[in-house]
């Protein structure tokens, strides 16, 4: 009883405390915020990208108020709906206010939202591990697990990620691309079929890459959140041998069909209703073939080859002419080779699946920015108990600190300075590509090893009950 | 076992991991060996000094041809007795001299404007490095009664389009007129009158007469900034309406000149090639007519190596002027250093006899006086202040250095001594404008980083490198070894702690009952911890501290339980975080305590130490709590991973900041590596109290004493300048020249130097 009083202030005190930090998160933002000349983020090229930044927006309203194509100049490469949604607060100004004080709540709004979100999945995700822990009789284990609330420390690495902060007080789109993307996950963890058809139709619609997200949601909806299946087939044959009673069996669950056909349905409606929107706003300047071109064309044909932390601006400046189209295809092959090794091997674990397509998409994306960075470290926290033994993680964190400082230096040695050349930068960008990678593949790989480890202490409990 | 297992499962490591492991095994050697090396490395740079060269084609020096005659030779100083002759007269007032200069030049035919600018305070720009030069912008509070003047003169060039310029700079005091300034008029008039009248000029030539009177540098500055900042709405308004009564300036003087003289307007031509900033010096020198070359800019940033060849070439080679850079003359002396010259001399002289194609060894003297000039030239780069008004120039990526002409004695008084002087330094200018205006891009073939050794001998960046890289290659791997070091004997004392448990499973069910009252005390103490400044960092470090306790109590009954080792840094790191906070805000600080008024330097400094401490310990004890959290057996190698983070962070530091200015990271580095490395709690050394823990005790405080950076500015000051005028507001007055001229040191020595010496004390009086 007292034990349970206590666990439950306890509980309390964390919850207090995380809306601390919460409050303290939107504090620190607006703070920044009120000082925007100082800092000057919005030009920075880690922060905003041809896609995300919200100047281009601006001028991509602008047009549009003088009748002229949004498109028109290569200006703005974003969705007409956010154009008619974030446009008019470009202009609105409040006088004695810094400029774009309106777009930036905005942004805020969408972080706080993303992080909610995180929260509330990964305490989805938590209650069904440790159900399924619980099931495999392995709950010293889960107990452990309550210690970390890794919802909690989720919604709060995403918030206080320093990449988070740049993206949302630099005026970047990217928290709402990271909403869209969040509500998709959201959904399909909580089954909500409609809401993630939503987010990833308007995920794919803002920035094509989460496409490949479609895996993950399918495998969520079908399977689950994330569970260390084999091994409740390991435990029913092992029952078997034993010839016990069965009906510690029945988690075991089988790829359920419906809610999937239910998915594809609702994504047909939603695409369908998303096109006809932005239909309407392009009509007159040139339909929505205008509209592909400008926004996934640039996506895809890599247009714009100003710096950024990416590795394709310079690989395309260099390129000749000639091998371009066989370059882009080998390029955003890249990303599609990896997706169905991951999803064979990672099917069991669809949220960790999504992480990992994250990620990946966030380092061979045309036009990467910190604010996708800050999206996959966030969905990182999900899994801080899973990943307790990720090796190098101290390497990692310094290469991160490391590169995030080395980049704006290198930026200013090459372009204010001119005692650097580009060369400079890309060294940093290369950098970070790499540090993607390992961390890409540390994390797998001690994700794997967990699951390894599982299944043997849940072999030698079943030796053990045998014995 | 589960080691073994590990060990089969996954093979022989790959030969990047095994040689990783082999270098963090054997990291005492290793670091002893490199950071040895790099101060080697430093010490044999002036003999790996090459040659310069002139690496822009296009630039064909030795193809100019001087057309300097005594005609314009006798325009000079034509100009030059009217400026003497009106610094004798009383009405010659500030407008006077700008006035005389601007009918000068009109009359050859130049495009002439004035161009007013006023003082301005100097302001703490602390991420003025990151940003581009444009983004401070006018401030506010400008004192109108302060303004000066500066003259431009424009001359067309006759094959050019206008889009390039080359820029000569005479700073000249307009209140009073110096002898020597007034010489540096005339040679630059004489080439100007010589270039308006060339055929083959194709580039604009700028002469920009900047009034000195607050300092030569804020007056091109401020005329630089005009020139690349374009105001659209109305000429000079801002001006106009600022200062209203002083605008009587340009009616009067709209009366006195001609047509061509248009003053409403800030006159332009295209971006600068380069620029040359023309000085006559008063020390007199005692054979020679000679020549000073200055280069230092903001930040250790250096012109085009070209630049300088340019002009060391045609001094040397064509007008037979000595040429010299700044050396450290306390250097001059030094006995070691003397000794060490000879040595390398011999050991040059030994690889010579082995194989004559070595070209290893030079001289002693010349290895004196390479290390002479060495110093200095780390010494102002480190500084990152600029040498002259040059280095207003480089913030807008143009190449620019000074030259300061120094005449042999007696020329002053002598006539055809003077006019021989004007003329051999006039044809110098003459030709490197010759030689500038054969470019054909602006400055980009030879280096921009670069360190001298003497005037023609230079250290490129790719050997000066290789001595920082030694020097600071120990801190990651020693780091490394340290961490895993660490988290090893935890893994150990897991092993170690399951054993015996292990034999007692059916007991395990009463300790884990027990084992739950410190859970709880753990828990509640976590607020302290995570009311720590990192949020996520923090919660994350708390939890993973949390775990790891708990575990350690609950499942170290179990061999293959899951442990959260690999996230123990996140406390260390936690707390690294919050004192490198602690440092960035006592780097914000004197930009307060500077508003109080009236403040001695040592006042000032007292202050700020003051409220450092008062800061430290706020930060400390609101916010970590360190000296005060629990140390059970888990945090008994706590100092040594929080000595790998601290590690990590001084690296990171002295990377960025090499990149930033690679001078004062070298600097930097000397002082830091060994402080960081040797750094160990002083209890564990007097417990063991054998010889070699108690030296590295005393190494460890001398270090930690002569670390902290008012100590070592003046240990360092006197040692090169004796301790007899020490003060302690010395360091204050240098600390705000620092930050005056927005120096990227200033924040080195704030935000990397001190945190790092912060948890290095931090170490040593750790308890353990």
């Amino acid at each position: 009883m007292e034990d349970n009083k206590e666990e439950r202030s306890a509980k309390r005190k964390q919850q207090g405390r995380f809306w601390t930090w919460v409050t303290a998160s939107v504090l620190f933002r607006l703070i920044l915020i009120y000082f925007p000349q100082n800092l000057n983020l919005s030009s920075r090229p880690e922060v905003s990208t041809p896609l995300t930044s919200l100047r281009r927006l601006a001028e991509g309203y602008w047009l549009k108020q003088s009748s002229m194509s949004p498109y028109a100049g290569s200006m703005y490469h974003g969705s007409p709906l956010l154009l008619s949604l974030l446009g008019p607060l470009t202009v609105k100004r409040i006088d004695g206010q810094p400029s774009h004080l309106l777009c930036s709540l905005v942004f805020v709004a969408a972080d706080i939202l993303n992080s909610l979100l995180i929260r509330a999945t990964g305490q989805t995700l938590q209650i069904a591990y440790r159900q399924s822990l619980k099931s495999l009789d392995l709950d010293m284990i889960s107990e452990t697990m309550e210690i970390l609330p890794s919802g909690d420390i989720a919604a709060l690495m995403y918030l206080w990620n320093p990449f988070t902060i740049a993206a949302c007080v630099g005026l970047s789109t990217s928290p709402i691309e990271n909403l869209a993307i969040m509500l998709a996950l959201y959904g399909a963890c909580k089954r909500l079929v409609p809401l993630a058809a939503f987010g990833w139709v308007m995920a794919t619609h803002l920035s094509l890459y989460p496409m490949i997200l479609i895996i993950p949601i399918i495998l969520l909806l079908g399977n689950g959140p994330d569970t260390p299946r084999k091994l409740f087939l390991l435990r029913r044959h092992g029952k078997v041998e034993e010839n016990s009673s069965s009906d510690s069996c029945q988690q075991e669950r089988v790829f359920s069909w419906s809610p999937v056909m239910l998915l594809i349905l609702w994504t047909i409606m939603w695409s369908a209703y998303v096109l006809l929107l932005c239909g309407v706003s392009v009509k007159q300047y040139g339909g929505l073939w205008e509209m592909f071109t400008s926004m996934y064309g640039f996506i895809l044909t890599v247009q714009d080859l100003s710096p950024n932390i990416g590795v394709l601006w310079y690989f395309f400046a260099e390129v000749f002419d000639f091998f371009r189209n066989f370059f882009l295809i080998v390029f955003h092959m890249n990303i599609l080779f990896m997706i169905f090794p991951l999803a064979i091997r990672l099917h069991h674990r669809p949220c960790f699946l999504a992480f990992v397509y994250i990620t990946i998409s966030s380092m061979l994306k045309s036009y990467p920015s910190v604010g996708d960075s800050a999206l996959y470290f966030g969905l990182l926290g999900w899994f801080v108990y899973e990943l307790s033994d990720m090796k190098f993680s101290f390497f990692l964190f310094c290469v991160y600190v490391g590169v995030s400082l080395l980049s704006p230096v290198m930026h200013n040695l090459w372009i204010w300075r001119g005692t650097g050349n580009a060369n400079f930068y890309f060294a940093t960008a290369m950098a970070y590509a790499c540090l993607q990678i390992v961390l890409v593949v540390e994390s797998v790989s001690a994700m794997l090893n967990h699951d390894r480890k599982l299944r043997k202490l849940s072999s030698a409990k079943l030796q053990d009950g045998k014995s | 076992m589960a080691k073994t297992d590990r060990d089969t499962s996954k093979g022989k490591p790959r030969p990047i991991v095994r040689l990783g492991i082999f270098l963090i095994s054997h990291s005492f050697f290793f670091s002893v060996v490199f950071s040895t090396a790099g101060v080697l490395a430093l010490l044999l740079l002036p003999v790996l000094a090459k040659n310069t060269y002139i690496s822009e084609n296009s630039l064909m020096p030795g193809s100019v041809a001087p057309m300097l005659s005594d005609q314009e030779v006798a325009e000079g100083n034509r100009l030059i007795e009217d400026l003497n002759a009106l610094k004798s007269k009383p009405l010659g007032s500030g407008i006077g001299s700008q006035r005389l200069v601007a009918q000068y030049m009109s009359n050859l035919g130049a495009e002439v404007s004035f161009h007013k600018f006023h003082r301005q305070p100097s302001q703490f720009h602390p991420l003025h490095f990151f940003s581009s030069p444009d983004s401070r912008r006018i401030e506010q509070n400008i004192s109108c009664a302060l303004h000066g003047v500066n003259t431009i003169g424009i001359i067309r060039a006759p094959r050019g389009d206008g889009k390039e310029a080359i820029v000569l700079v005479t700073p000249f005091n307009s209140v009073k007129v110096n002898k020597n300034e007034a010489l540096s008029l005339g040679i630059a008039y004489s080439v100007f009158s010589l270039l308006t009248g060339v055929p083959w000029l194709a580039k604009d030539v700028i002469w920009l007469v900047a009034d000195s009177q607050f300092g030569e540098y804020a007056a091109v500055a401020a005329w630089l900034r005009d020139y690349h900042t374009p105001v659209f709405s109305g000429v000079g308004t801002l001006d106009a309406e600022m200062c209203p009564e002083i605008n009587n300036l340009r009616g009067m003087e709209e009366n006195l000149f001609t047509e061509r003289m248009t003053f409403d307007g800030f006159k332009r031509a295209g971006t600068m090639a380069a620029a040359l900033v023309i000085k006559v010096g008063d020390r007199t020198q005692q054979y020679e007519d000679s020549l000073s070359i200055y280069a230092e800019a903001s930040n250790g940033q250096m012109p085009n190596l070209d630049l300088i060849n340019t002009v060391n070439y045609l001094a040397v080679h064509r007008q037979g002027l000595r040429v010299k850079v700044e050396k450290l003359w306390s250097l001059l002396n030094m006995r070691w250093l003397k000794t060490l010259g000879e040595m390398f001399e011999l050991l040059g002289h030994y690889a010579r006899n082995i194989n004559p194609q070595l070209k290893f060894g030079i001289p002693a003297a010349e290895y004196i006086e390479g290390s002479a000039t060495l110093a200095s030239s780390l010494y102002y780069q480190a500084l990152g202040i600029p040498t002259g008004p040059h280095g207003a120039f480089r913030d807008y990526q143009v190449d620019a250095i000074t030259v300061e002409i120094l005449p042999k004695v007696f020329t002053l008084g002598n006539k055809v001594r003077q006019n021989d002087f004007l003329l051999r330094s006039g044809r110098l200018i003459e030709g490197v404008v010759q030689s500038v205006n054969n470019l054909l891009e602006k400055f980009h073939q030879s280096f921009f980083l670069y360190l001298l050794t003497s005037p023609s001998k230079f250290v490129s960046v790719g050997v000066y490198m290789i001595a920082f890289a030694l020097l600071v290659a120990p801190l990651p791997m020693v780091a490394a070894s340290l961490y895993v070091n660490a988290s090893n004997s935890d893994e150990s004392m897991n092993s170690e702690k399951s054993s015996p448990s292990a034999t007692a499973v059916d007991s395990a069910s009463s300790p884990t009952t027990t084992d739950a009252a410190p859970l709880v005390t753990l828990s509640e103490s976590t607020p302290l911890l995570t009311a720590a400044d990192s949020g996520s960092l923090a919660t994350v470090a708390d939890s993973a501290s949390l775990a790891t306790a708990a575990d350690s109590s609950r499942f170290a009954t179990t061999a293959d339980c899951i442990t959260l080792s690999s996230w123990k840094w996140l406390y260390a790191a936690k707390k690294s975080f919050i004192v490198y906070l602690w440092g960035s805000v006592v780097s914000l600080l004197p930009y307060f305590i500077c508003q109080i008024p009236s403040c001695t330097p040592t006042t000032s400094f007292i202050i700020w130490v003051l409220l450092s401490i008062l800061g430290l310990v706020v930060m400390y004890g609101i916010l970590a709590s360190p000296f005060s959290d629990a140390n059970d057996s888990k945090s008994q190698k706590e100092w040594a991973i929080l000595k790998s983070v601290t590690l990590s962070a001084a690296f990171i530091g002295l990377c960025l900041m090499s990149i930033i200015n690679f001078a004062t990271a070298e600097i930097g580095g000397l002082l830091m590596v060994p402080m960081c490395l040797m750094a160990h709690p002083l209890k564990l050394d007097v417990k063991t109290r054998s010889l070699r823990t108690i030296s590295r005790a005393v190494c460890n405080l001398v270090l930690g004493f002569i670390g902290f950076p008012p100590v070592t500015f003046i240990v360092l000051k006197g040692a090169f300048e004796g301790f007899s005028s020490i003060n302690v507001g010395d360091f204050w007055s240098w600390v705000e020249s620092l930050w005056a001229w927005n120096s990227a040191t200033y924040l080195y020595i704030g935000v990397v130097h001190l945190p790092c010496w912060v948890l290095c004390i931090h170490i040593l009086f750790h308890h353990c």
